[in-house]
């Protein structure tokens, strides 16, 4: 007896002691690395004062578009179709920006689900209307995000531009701002004839890079994407299958015309495109490495044809500044139907996303409405942002940025400058309803 | 009628513990009436050597128990209360079953002794498990693991039609537990508190002899007989490895309920039936662990899922990612991020792969597995692969590993 209840003691003891060492159960992170300060103490910048002078003034208009891209072009025509006097002002020698001179030829996303989970066109207005034509003229393919031919689109534009009496004047770059107090004026422009004014009662920042929300003294951010650099291949038709030896290789997209071929370009990540030094670096880099790649091209069996039609006129940039507006449009109003009462026109979505935990794939994504509020920047009075640095959040930067969006909100902007001119009110002021029955007039599709 | 009845309180407490153990999405509240039983935690604190804050629940039932003997199978098991109906809806006489020895203690102590030492024996029996694990079946989608996990607590119920209160009194090692308890209050109260009038069994010293020894050694060898898993699969992030997890998990299923995207399933692999019915998961439906969850690790009431920070999460690898580049877009020279654009962890890179071709690359030591970057990606180019041992981060071994 004696020994049995000692190994009894033992045990309840034994179990005691193990929960007398028992410790919590639960796994902590590492702390939060505190990132390390910037050790590089950068030389202040050696700067030098350039002499007050005075600056012709070559224009007083209604509506002032700097940059002729996507959202530019669809700003201008907009606004001039409108009623409003128009001038655009382009730094290159064609319209149609990344989408042309940038050789991006697919107009993303024309269609989007709606809430009937029906797969249907969303973009018309301009954006419907140049497709419409470049299709007319046999230079697009695709019914869905249509694939144009970029001197052809730079044709359309240019057409389109004069016919509803754009003033346009290329080969110009916008340099400055002219404010007074927080309200835009015009502004500087810089070219062969020297640096002139252009005067407006509402300016359209359409540059892409936010140009002029930055002259203005907005806030904005500044998003690192990647850059890359498009090109085209010739003789795609002349490619000899049958040869021995013959092996396929990766030669980009079919475009409308048979023989050539457009090849995209990611590029590297996290680059600054608004660094010149950084850009032209890249752009030394990528002329080099497109040229070898298509070498190598030329030396697989079939190939020996192929050749390289052009490396794009205008870099890649994908993102750089994005504007603090009224409203910062959000994923979630992307994927949930999100009403807005002034809505200035609807996109679509062209990637897969996991949203919430669920994968939504690109042929589910929902259209989505896109406020006016989103173009207002936050401070500066008369002016309006279109194109891919409008006020959204980063997480929905692949569906803002496409040319698609830019033409809808480029659309939108240049309406409300006309109306606000022709009214006499400040942008912010403008009537809602009014700009939604000028954009139904125009064609625009609100559902 | 008087609702402090036992009968009604058992009632009411059956309808509590139905609600929390079926798969509505509950959050942490998931399968907490599992944490009630003293006896699925002392298991789990024996073999583990640690504790929750959440096993205040079994201690509180623990200690009542102590005092009020059964009190927990009168006033709060729903397993219990099926099993009494059941005995009273079947025709039989209870004189066969009187005859078979009470089982339910010795179960109970070999149990807890070959815990301590490496292996939580009879976990399996624990009624809750039992009764959790029926429910967790109506979380996942069908397989012969899913059907075992939901035929428990049924056959225990239709037993009580032709063997009427079998478990309760016989089998139930948390009701053996209960009365060993009260053996050992009244022990102490004789022999420590020398109080004269109570009455003690004969074989407590016995019992808890031979059941502990037995368990102790049981504990040490079990172990080195089971047989490594032989198919590795995925388990939910800070999972105990291989036979460790298989021997502790209870079965409960609270993990499969709770996981917000649905990707943990009852694992029924044909090679591994150690492991049966334990979580696995699974990228098949293109869910995939997500970032700002870490309840599987919440509700386990085991520690077999040990519980974990969302900053934790970032080392506590489930498996690893595994990418066939010929299918990538990006080797098309398609415009596509999605992989990288979604990785919380920072693990995927787009790099040059050969003059201006971009490809995705992977860091491994910062891809925990977790499938986001497979889900999202428009073409197959991205598959999860288990980790060779299936896994935990090096935290967990330290925690529980020391000891073997
Ligand atoms: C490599 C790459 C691939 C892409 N792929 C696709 C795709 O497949 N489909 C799709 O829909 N989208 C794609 N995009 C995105 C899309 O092409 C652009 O985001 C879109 O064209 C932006 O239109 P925007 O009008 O806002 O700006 P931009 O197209 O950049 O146009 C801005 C215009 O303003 C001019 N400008 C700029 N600054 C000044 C200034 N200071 N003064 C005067 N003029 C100025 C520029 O010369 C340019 O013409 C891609 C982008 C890149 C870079
Ligand atoms: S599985 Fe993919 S998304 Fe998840 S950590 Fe690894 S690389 Fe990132
Ligand atoms: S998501 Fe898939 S296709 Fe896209 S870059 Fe990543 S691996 Fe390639």
């Amino acid at each position: 007896m004696k020994r049995r209840d000692f190994v009894t003691r033992i045990i309840v003891a034994g179990s005691a002691l193990s929960m007398g060492v028992s410790c919590g159960r639960k796994i902590e992170g590492d702390q939060q690395e505190t990132p390390a300060p910037l050790s590089e103490a950068t030389e202040p910048q050696r700067t030098i004062t350039e002499p007050a002078r005075e600056i012709p003034v070559i224009a007083e208009t209604d509506v002032l578009v700097i940059g002729g891209g996507p959202a530019g072009v669809a700003a201008a025509i907009a606004a001039s179709r409108a009623g409003a006097e128009t001038y655009l002002v382009e730094r290159y020698n064609h319209l149609g920006g990344l989408w042309t001179g940038g050789l991006v030829l697919p107009l993303l996303s024309t269609h989007a689900v709606d809430k009937q989970k029906r797969r249907k066109q969303v973009i018309y207005g301009l954006g419907g209307e140049m497709a419409q034509r470049l299709f007319d003229m046999e230079m697009a393919i695709h019914e869905v995000n249509p694939i144009i031919d970029p001197e052809a689109g730079k044709y359309i534009l240019d057409e389109m531009i004069v016919e509803s009496g754009v003033k346009m004047l290329y080969h110009s770059w916008g340099v400055n701002a002219i404010m007074e107090g927080n309200t835009i004026k015009g502004v500087f422009i810089e070219s062969k004839s020297g640096r002139q004014a252009v005067l407006a009662k509402v300016v359209i920042d359409c540059t892409g890079d936010g140009d002029v929300f930055h002259w203005a003294g907005d806030s904005y951010e500044t998003m690192n994407y990647h850059i890359g650099l498009v090109h085209r291949l010739g003789n795609i038709d002349r490619i000899d299958k049958n040869k021995p030896g013959y092996k396929k290789m990766p030669l980009g997209q079919p475009t409308p015309i048979p023989s050539v071929n457009w090849v995209n370009m990611h590029g590297l990540n996290d680059q600054d495109g608004i660094d010149m030094q950084n850009l032209s670096q890249l752009q030394l880099q990528y002329r080099k490495e497109i040229w070898e790649s298509v070498e190598r091209i030329k030396k697989v069996p079939g190939h020996e044809n192929v050749f390289l039609l052009d490396t794009a006129s205008q870099m890649g940039v994908r993102m750089s500044r994005i504007v603090e507006g009224e409203y910062k449009l959000t994923l979630e109003d992307t994927m949930t139907f999100k009403q807005f009462d002034d809505v200035i026109g609807i996109s679509g979505a062209w990637t897969s996303m996991l949203y919430k935990g669920n994968k939504v794939l690109a042929y589910e994504r929902p259209l989505w409405q896109i406020p006016y509020r989103s173009l207002l920047p936050k401070k500066t009075e008369n002016l309006l942002v279109a194109g891919r640095c409008f006020c959204f959040e980063q997480a929905l930067v692949e569906d803002t940025r496409i040319i698609g969006t830019c033409l809808i909100t480029g659309h939108g902007a240049g309406a409300a400058a006309a109306i606000a001119a022709n009214d006499r009110v400040t942008v912010r002021e403008i009537d809602r309803q009014k700009l939604r029955k000028t954009l139904e007039e125009q064609n625009v599709w609100f559902g | 009628m008087n609702l402090t009845k036992p009968k009604y309180i058992r009632r009411v407490s059956t309808v509590v513990a139905v609600l929390l153990a079926l798969p509505l999405q509950l959050g942490i509240f998931t399968g907490l009436y599992m944490w009630l039983s003293p006896f699925a935690m002392l298991n789990s604190l024996f073999l583990l050597k640690s504790m929750v804050w959440l096993n205040i629940l079994g201690w509180s039932i623990l200690l009542v128990s102590f005092f009020r003997n059964r009190w927990f199978c009168r006033y709060m098991c729903p397993v219990g209360l099926g099993c009494d109906s059941f005995s009273k809806w079947g025709k039989h006489s209870r004189a066969f079953v009187k005859k078979i020895p009470r089982l339910g203690r010795w179960l109970a102590l070999l149990s807890l002794a070959a815990a301590l030492t490496g292996i939580p024996f009879f976990i399996l029996l624990d009624p809750l498990s039992v009764f959790n694990g029926f429910f967790a079946a109506f979380a996942s989608d069908i397989s012969l693991a899913v059907i075992v996990s939901f035929i428990g607590l049924p056959v225990l119920l239709i037993i009580h039609l032709f063997l009427p209160g079998i478990w309760c009194g016989k089998l139930c090692p948390l009701g053996g537990l209960f009365d060993e308890l009260s053996t050992w209050r009244k022990w102490i109260a004789k022999t420590l508190l020398k109080k004269k009038n109570i009455s003690t069994e004969q074989n407590v010293g016995r019992r808890m002899f031979i059941a502990s020894g037995t368990g102790l050694l049981a504990g040490v060898f079990i172990p080195s007989l089971l047989h490594a898993e032989r198919k590795q699969f995925f388990r939910p992030p800070a999972s105990l490895r291989g036979n460790l997890f298989n021997t502790l998990c209870v079965r409960c299923g609270s993990c499969i309920k709770a996981c917000p995207s649905d990707i943990i399933i009852h694992h029924s692999g044909k090679k591994n039936l150690t492991a049966w019915m334990t979580p696995e998961i699974s990228f098949e439906n293109k869910g995939y662990c997500l970032e700002d969850c870490n309840l599987c690790g919440t509700v386990c009431p085991t520690g077999s899922i040990s519980p974990f920070t969302l900053n934790a999460k970032k080392k506590l690898f489930i498996g690893s990612i595994n990418i066939r580049l010929e299918d990538c877009l990006l080797s098309d020279f398609k415009e596509c991020d999605r992989c990288k654009s979604v990785c919380s962890y920072d693990a995927i890179q787009i790099v040059a792969s050969q003059n201006i071709m971009m490809k995705p690359l992977a860091d491994l030591n910062k891809c925990v597995g977790c499938g986001a970057c497979a889900a999202v990606c428009p073409t197959e180019t991205i598959s999860m692969i288990p980790l060779k041992k299936t896994t935990s981060s090096e935290e967990v071994s330290q925690n529980t590993y020391e000891f073997f």
